[in-house]
């Protein structure tokens, strides 16, 4: 199994079940002080694109995001997320802070994780199979007369 | 040109504010909530995060709910919403190769790896109006998408040519993968590769933003996609169609349109164990990219090659992508017609310049008017003839040049916006 690395465990903690990440943040808010450094607070993200033709980026437009930066002790901890939600970005910052901080808590959350984000995979490779029953084989003319005689 | 204010008129606005409320809500059944509006006209709230330049689906569903409907109003509002907002970052590259495809297909390649997958699309049915939707219910809805997740979980038969799951990857590369097909072309050396090539992320110039840049043209290559990119899909239809009827050089075939759900991450801002920097996942975006692939051209060199045209933009806005390709490859084409003029067309794209440039004939000229009754009287004595209107009461046109007021409408705050933004592009007329 590769290192899970900060961008796969946001995806996990942001796409998968919301009370997982709802019950991490809240091992960790009932021994420790979080120390609020930055409230949760609306940004803009501008998102860049590369252009294939001539292989530089370009800016796509700006995206509404949520972010939100916490301190335990000396450890700080940062959440951000697409949308509005001043809840998750608090509790992806306080997730973050405790995995920066090592707290003892983490130990199992590598674990935890991965089954996570397997979950997370299953699910969007159902989708993913609905889709690919729209999946299309197009004949020409000349086949489709072909396949006939 | 001449510009003055007028003033009055206070009651009378706040008057036509309320009766418009009173308009919005007269004859509704129900009251239409924001959610309904973002989850069941969804290629509206699409198109309209497009063209006001801010993914924000719920914001765009409140503002066309705010705007009755209207598309370009609904933009504008979207776009002077993100005005009041700080921006904190700006995403690492978002990569339309990562996608969670919904929809893939091409014009060129019947058989292309991966295979075409419709996806979502009203492009293979009759249009007949459908008037069970009159009557339909939650329990009708409910029922269909029961049904319908029962069909769609039972075990099918693998199609032998599926993209295959990568079964040795991790997380989201374990999902199917849909090369792109430019990419194809391009290593078989049937299509120009990258000028450039490409600069490592980071060390690579910023690109142009129209957003904080004045714009002078010609316009950097980046700021030219940026203002496709937010274009007005209606616009941009018209001048693609115009391109291809003849107006102009392009008339190009689909390698690839693509919609889906795009990744997108943010440089790490903390110094936590010397992450500062890394990319950080903040959710996915859908978006759409079309590759279009443009009758080849031979180089000095003698080597004859396809050229690329390239879309993308917010939602699933098919047309406007592949606009947006039609577009910049023909304003890399030099000639006479009005898409291949870049002026012409990035000036005229705006939603928000060209709604608020045309609405603001709707806002008291009367000095420009009374200047013209001026000129008209003038040439009507020095012509000798009869002044027409004499005797008639003179036209009450209004206040004197240069008062200010403080009639700050939506439709005045659109005019100053209009005006500012085609003074700042020198392109006024007035």
């Amino acid at each position: 199994m590769a290192e899970m690395t900060r961008s796969r465990i946001a995806q996990v903690l942001i796409e998968g079940d919301r009370e997982f990440l709802k019950r991490l943040c809240g091992q960790i808010g009932e021994r420790y002080r979080v120390e609020p450094v930055r409230p949760p607070s609306r940004t803009l993200v501008m998102g860049k694109a590369r252009d294939p033709v001539s292989g530089k980026p370009f800016y796509l437009g700006e995206i509404l995001a949520t972010e939100c930066t916490v301190a335990i002790g000396p450890a700080h901890g940062f959440g951000i997320l697409l949308g509005e939600d001043a809840e998750k970005a608090y509790e992806l910052a306080v997730v973050d802070a405790a995995l920066n901080a090592r707290l003892p808590e983490t130990a199992g959350w590598t674990a935890e994780f991965e089954r996570e984000e397997r979950k997370l995979v299953e699910r969007w490779k159902k989708d993913q199979e609905r889709v690919m029953r729209t999946k299309v084989q197009f004949d020409t003319m000349e086949d489709s007369y072909g396949n006939r005689l | 040109m001449a510009y003055t204010a007028v003033t009055g008129g206070k009651e009378a606005i706040a008057e036509a504010e309320k009766l418009t409320e009173f308009f919005r809500l007269k004859d509704a059944q129900a009251i239409l909530t924001v959610g309904m509006i973002e989850t069941q006209l969804r290629l509206l709230v699409d198109r309209v995060m497009g063209e006001g330049g801010l993914y924000a689906p719920g914001y765009a569903a409140l503002a066309l709910k705010q705007a009755e409907g209207d598309p370009a109003e609904a933009a504008f509002l979207l776009r002077a919403y993100r005005s009041t907002l700080p921006r904190n970052h700006v995403s690492t590259v978002i990569d339309p190769a990562d996608m969670r495809v919904l929809r893939r297909i091409s014009s060129s390649f019947r058989d292309m790896p991966g295979g075409q997958v419709l996806g979502p699309t009203r492009d293979y049915t009759h249009r007949l109006l459908k008037f069970a939707l009159r009557e339909e219910t939650m329990d009708d809805a409910e029922s269909f998408l029961g049904k319908y997740r029962e069909e769609t979980s039972l075990p099918r038969e693998r199609p032998a040519d599926l993209a295959e799951p990568a079964t040795d990857r991790e997380g989201r590369a374990a999902l199917p993968a849909f090369p792109k097909i430019a990419d194809l072309l391009r290593k078989q050396g049937f299509m120009k590769a990258a000028e450039g090539g490409r600069a490592e992320e980071g060390r690579e110039e910023e690109p142009f933003d129209i957003t904080r840049q004045k714009l002078i043209f010609p316009v950097p290559r980046s700021g030219r996609l940026q203002m496709l990119a937010r274009g007005e899909t209606g616009a941009m239809t018209a001048l693609a169609y115009s391109s291809m009827r003849g107006y102009g050089a392009v008339h190009p075939t689909i390698g690839e349109l693509r919609v889906g759900y795009v990744p997108v991450a943010v440089p790490y801002p903390l110094d936590e164990g010397g992450a500062r920097g890394e990319p950080l996942y903040i959710g996915e975006i859908l978006l759409t990219e079309v590759e279009t692939i443009h009758p080849f051209t031979q180089n000095a060199s003698g080597e004859a090659l396809f050229v690329p045209g390239y879309g993308l933009c917010f939602g699933q806005n098919e047309v406007k992508a592949i606009s947006m390709a039609i577009l910049e490859r023909s304003l890399e084409t030099s000639g006479t017609a009005p898409a291949q003029d870049e002026e012409f067309v990035l000036l005229h794209i705006d939603s928000v310049e060209s709604n608020g440039f045309v609405s603001h004939l709707k806002l008291p000229h009367y000095i420009t008017f009374q200047s013209s009754l001026d000129r008209i009287r003038r040439a009507q004595r020095a012509a000798g003839g009869k002044e027409a209107g004499e005797g008639a009461p003179e036209p009450q046109t209004g206040t004197p040049v240069g008062v200010k007021t403080e009639t700050a409408t939506a439709a005045a705050g659109k005019t100053a916006e209009a005006d500012k933004e085609a003074l700042t592009h020198g392109s006024r007329a007035d």
